[in-house]
């Protein structure tokens, strides 16, 4: 038993040795050459999805690694074009129709959609998606995307054990959902949402069979009733091992890929080896495996990019001492130096001044709020309500332990120590402790480093859901009422221009206020073996090129 | 004998119990619960309430825990609460696999250790004494999982002999058993030796050799009968760590075990996968340790178990 407990911790060591042993090595891959660059009819794809996801449920899931495979079976009414992320028209055959007033979404279905046993996909199949979506009985992670729907909310919030079925009832018979035909359904929200689209793009709203479900009950996730829309369909799980996906022949679009296997491997060490065995497509290029990698010619010209959708922070709990002062706050975000971390520490991502990452719908360019600057901070601290005050020497930053989060703290903490003269203590805990203190003003450490992940791109996603004074992700205790303001007349705004200028100015008063300091924007890398073609990856991607899994294919492997 | 079995089984009722009871409180105890799992999408307090209702996690803890031995009695032993799964289908599942790979790192470990063992004490100081020392040393020194990373570079990387995902095929076993069986190998050479030295000095082994019974007899009947309680001893709980798995070992070369799921369902406060995996170590430990008690028995008449 002793084994396993410090196993955990020594682990690391394990990506170490990795290095070690195939630093050494210098040993040419021996691909070959790709004969030529034609799809391969029998291609098969290998690829590591990490652990075994918790659940696959469209309707409950809320990890990457559940979306991913979700995905690969289902398909919604829109999808996210794989360059742009913009919503475009997948299960429906174009733009809804949406009402003068910008309240009512009416969707057409386009002809000849099936779901891989070869039953046609109607309305009455997403509108089930949809219901179970917003069903309290369902208790999906994800339900509050659904708000927006009218009556979602308020059925959701039901407890299906106190109310009665009746009242239960005429609940679920006020969702603002309507079958009108075999092939149209329509939406009422709440409010104008010009974000509704990529929400319906994403996989809460995905047609889940009503026969399927009930069929095989908590178990209709396992491959026998997993039946969906999507380009592939599950024939195998092996809990804990692998996934195996076949091309759906039915899918609206022809599939190039024969199979994608994804098998279950922890660490990215082995996966690694595993790759460079041929036993893997794609291969990990995290941060730690860099150095091996570039010093290997072959690896190096197999490594892909790919932007993130994620900003990393350091937050602040602004009720409690001494970050109550904003002044404080920006201190703190004004003295560590982002280029140097990304350089010595973090290798591979971009430095952040803002909340939304480039090359998205709200970023912004010339916000230079949290810039580095150390006479800026301390001048800042000099003048706020705490200084020389010893509310400033017990600051304890409180993060999610690992051994790579331990190095990266303790590069911040050497950086306010040098800045601002100031001592942090260190406070590492487990992840689900972590998770249960963060949940809300009252319990949030002091001090505490996170990230938030775009759900669809959109600055409501990214503004209103993480800091309006009411958001339930809201964990700084931050409240401004200009904010708020700002931010529900851009919700609700129709004009993109006007839009796009009131997000900005929330963003900038955001850098200001600092209720978090911004640290980095996230970005990845992965190999890519040179057999595998038509890959467009994208910053949303739970899977490597999911908005375009069906252009994916491998030509004969040398 | 059997009188003895059935009470030492009958004992088993009460350890169960305690176990069941600390490993609850100590479960129950830890912050955060499996409804807190994901920080940037945390479930709104409403949902959470609901889900304790349904779960019964808003009653006292003593009656939580009444209501699960309840249960556990008639061998229900719950869904986990992160996968749509029964606990009970879990272990079904990934419990032959750990123990498929444990029983096979367990034959190899004693093939292995038991021989050079006995050899090394009957040619003590030899050169095979020495070098059943050094890997003995290597292989209680140097943990699982850098053998592992160094015998993948090797086998897999560089020789490209042995696959290293899965474990689909014999092949893929060969990695992860020889691997698995280094550590207890080299614990029982050593232990098989030293026990095998102190029995070679008994006064009822040179009784043996002065009535003029063969070498073969005397190592065979008097030395190694009476080594092998030692060995016995510590085969027993060896067994029970072996066929519960590795996190280790399954997490590094992606085996579909039980071993991960100590780990795991502790990261996720999955209590009734926690409560299961537990519950299901303690009673392979206690049968190990009666097997262990019964087979002492057999070795040495003296060791009366019968009364």
């Amino acid at each position: 038993m002793t084994q396993r407990r410090s196993g955990l911790s020594l682990i690391s060591l394990l990506v170490i040795l990795a290095m070690l042993v195939s630093a050494c090595s210098g040993q040419p891959g021996n691909q070959g050459g790709t004969p030529a660059d034609q799809a391969d009819p029998n291609g098969e794809l290998i690829s590591n999805t990490g652990s075994e996801p918790d659940t696959i449920d469209p309707q409950k899931e809320s990890f990457v690694n559940e979306v991913a495979q979700t995905m690969m079976v289902f398909e919604g009414l829109m999808k996210l074009d794989a360059k742009t992320l913009k919503p475009i028209p997948a299960a429906a055959g174009k733009e809804p129709e949406i009402s003068a007033d910008g309240l009512k979404y009416t969707f057409t279905l386009r002809d000849g959609v099936k779901y891989s046993d070869g039953k046609a996909v109607t309305a009455k199949d997403f509108a089930y998606g949809w219901t179970r979506l917003c069903d309290p009985v369902t208790h999906g992670a994800y339900a509050f995307t659904g708000y927006i729907i009218v009556g979602c909310e308020t059925w959701n919030n039901m407890d299906p054990k106190k109310d009665t079925p009746a009242a239960l009832k005429a609940a679920g018979e006020k969702l603002g959902i309507k079958v009108l035909s075999e092939k149209q359904i329509e939406f009422t929200l709440t409010e104008p949402a010009p974000y509704f689209l990529s929400i319906a793009a994403t996989w809460v709203g995905v047609p889940t069979r009503q026969d399927m479900v009930e069929k095989g009950g908590d178990r209709w996730t396992e491959p026998a009733t997993f039946i969906g829309n999507g380009p592939f369909k599950m024939t195998e799980w092996k809990h804990n091992e692998k996934f195996v996906f076949d091309k759906n022949e039915n899918y609206r679009e022809p599939v190039k890929l024969k199979r994608w296997t994804k098998v279950m491997i922890n660490e990215s060490a082995v996966s690694f080896a595993a790759y460079r065995n041929n036993e893997l497509d794609f291969g990990p290029a995290n941060a730690e495996l860099l150095r091996t990698i570039e010093a290997d010619p072959d690896l190096k010209s197999q490594v892909v990019d790919v932007p993130g959708s994620c900003s990393i922070y350091y937050g602040f709990n602004t009720t409690r001492a001494p970050f109550t002062d904003a002044k404080v706050r920006l201190a703190f975000a004004k003295s560590f130096d982002r280029d140097a971390y990304i350089k010595d520490v973090q290798k591979i991502g971009k430095p952040a001044l803002s909340f939304i990452p480039p090359g998205r719908p709200g970023h912004d360019e010339g916000d230079s709020e949290q810039k580095f600057d150390v006479a800026a901070a301390k001048a800042l601290l000099a003048s706020s309500s705490f200084a020389g005050k010893p509310e400033l020497n017990t600051i304890k930053l409180t993060y999610r332990s690992s051994a790579t989060a331990k190095t990266r703290v303790e590069w911040v903490q050497q950086q306010w120590k040098t800045n601002l003269g100031l001592e942090l203590a260190l406070d590492p805990v487990d992840g689900t402790t972590f998770s249960q203190l963060v949940k809300s003003p009252a319990t949030t450490p002091q001090f505490f480093s996170l990230g938030w992940c775009e759900d669809y791109p959109d600055p409501q996603n990214w503004l209103t859901t993480v800091f309006h004074s009411t958001s339930t992700v809201t964990r700084t205790g931050f409240k401004n009422a200009e904010f708020d303001k700002l931010t529900r007349e851009a919700d609700k705004e129709k004009d993109p221009t006007k839009r796009a200028q009131l997000y900005q100015q929330s963003s900038r008063i955001l850098s200001k206020e600092a209720p978090v300091a911004f640290n980095y924007w996230n970005a990845s890398k992965y190999l890519q073996k040179p057999w595998v073609k038509g890959v467009t990856t994208s910053s949303l991607d739970f899977e490597i090129g999911i908005f375009k899994m069906n252009e994916i294919y491998v030509t004969k492997k040398g | 004998m059997l009188k003895y079995t059935i009470r030492r089984l009958l004992l088993l009722i009460p350890t169960l119990f305690f176990v069941a009871l600390i490993v609850f409180v100590l479960a129950k105890s830890a912050p955060g619960s499996p409804f807190d799992l994901n920080e940037n999408r945390p479930l709104p307090q409403s949902t959470i309430d609901r889900l304790n209702e349904v779960y019964g996690f808003n009653k006292p803890i003593h009656e939580q825990f009444a209501l699960y031995l309840g249960n556990a009695v008639r061998f229900d032993f719950g869904s986990s609460l992160v996968r749509n799964r029964p606990v009970a289908d879990i272990v079904a599942a990934q419990l032959p696999v750990s123990a498929q790979l444990g029983v096979q790192a367990l034959l190899l470990a004693l093939a292995i250790s038991l021989p050079l063992g006995v050899i090394s004490a009957l040619k003590q100081n030899s050169g095979v004494d020495y070098g059943s020392l050094l890997l003995a040393t290597i292989g209680t020194t140097i943990p699982g999982f850098v053998i592992a990373i160094v015998f993948i570079y090797i086998f897999a990387v560089n020789l490209k002999v042995v696959p290293i995902v899965g474990w689909a095929t014999p092949k893929h076993m060969i990695l992860p058993t020889v691997i698995l069986a280094l550590g207890p190998a080299a614990f029982l050479t050593r232990i098989t030796r030293s026990s095998m030295l102190e029995a070679i000095r008994q006064d009822y082994v040179r009784t043996a050799r002065a009535k003029g019974l063969g070498e073969q007899v005397v190592v065979v009947t008097h030395i190694m009968k009476n080594a092998m309680i030692p060995v016995a001893t510590v085969v027993g709980p060896a067994t029970a760590g072996l066929i519960t798995g590795s996190f280790i070992i399954e997490g590094i070369f992606s085996i579909p075990g039980i071993g991960r799921e100590f780990i795991l369902s502790i990261q996720k406060r999955d209590y009734p996968v926690i409560m299961g995996v537990y519950l299901l170590y303690a009673f392979i430990i206690a049968v190990a340790n009666l097997t262990v008690d019964l087979v002492y028995g057999m070795l040495d008449p003296r060791i009366k178990v019968a009364k």
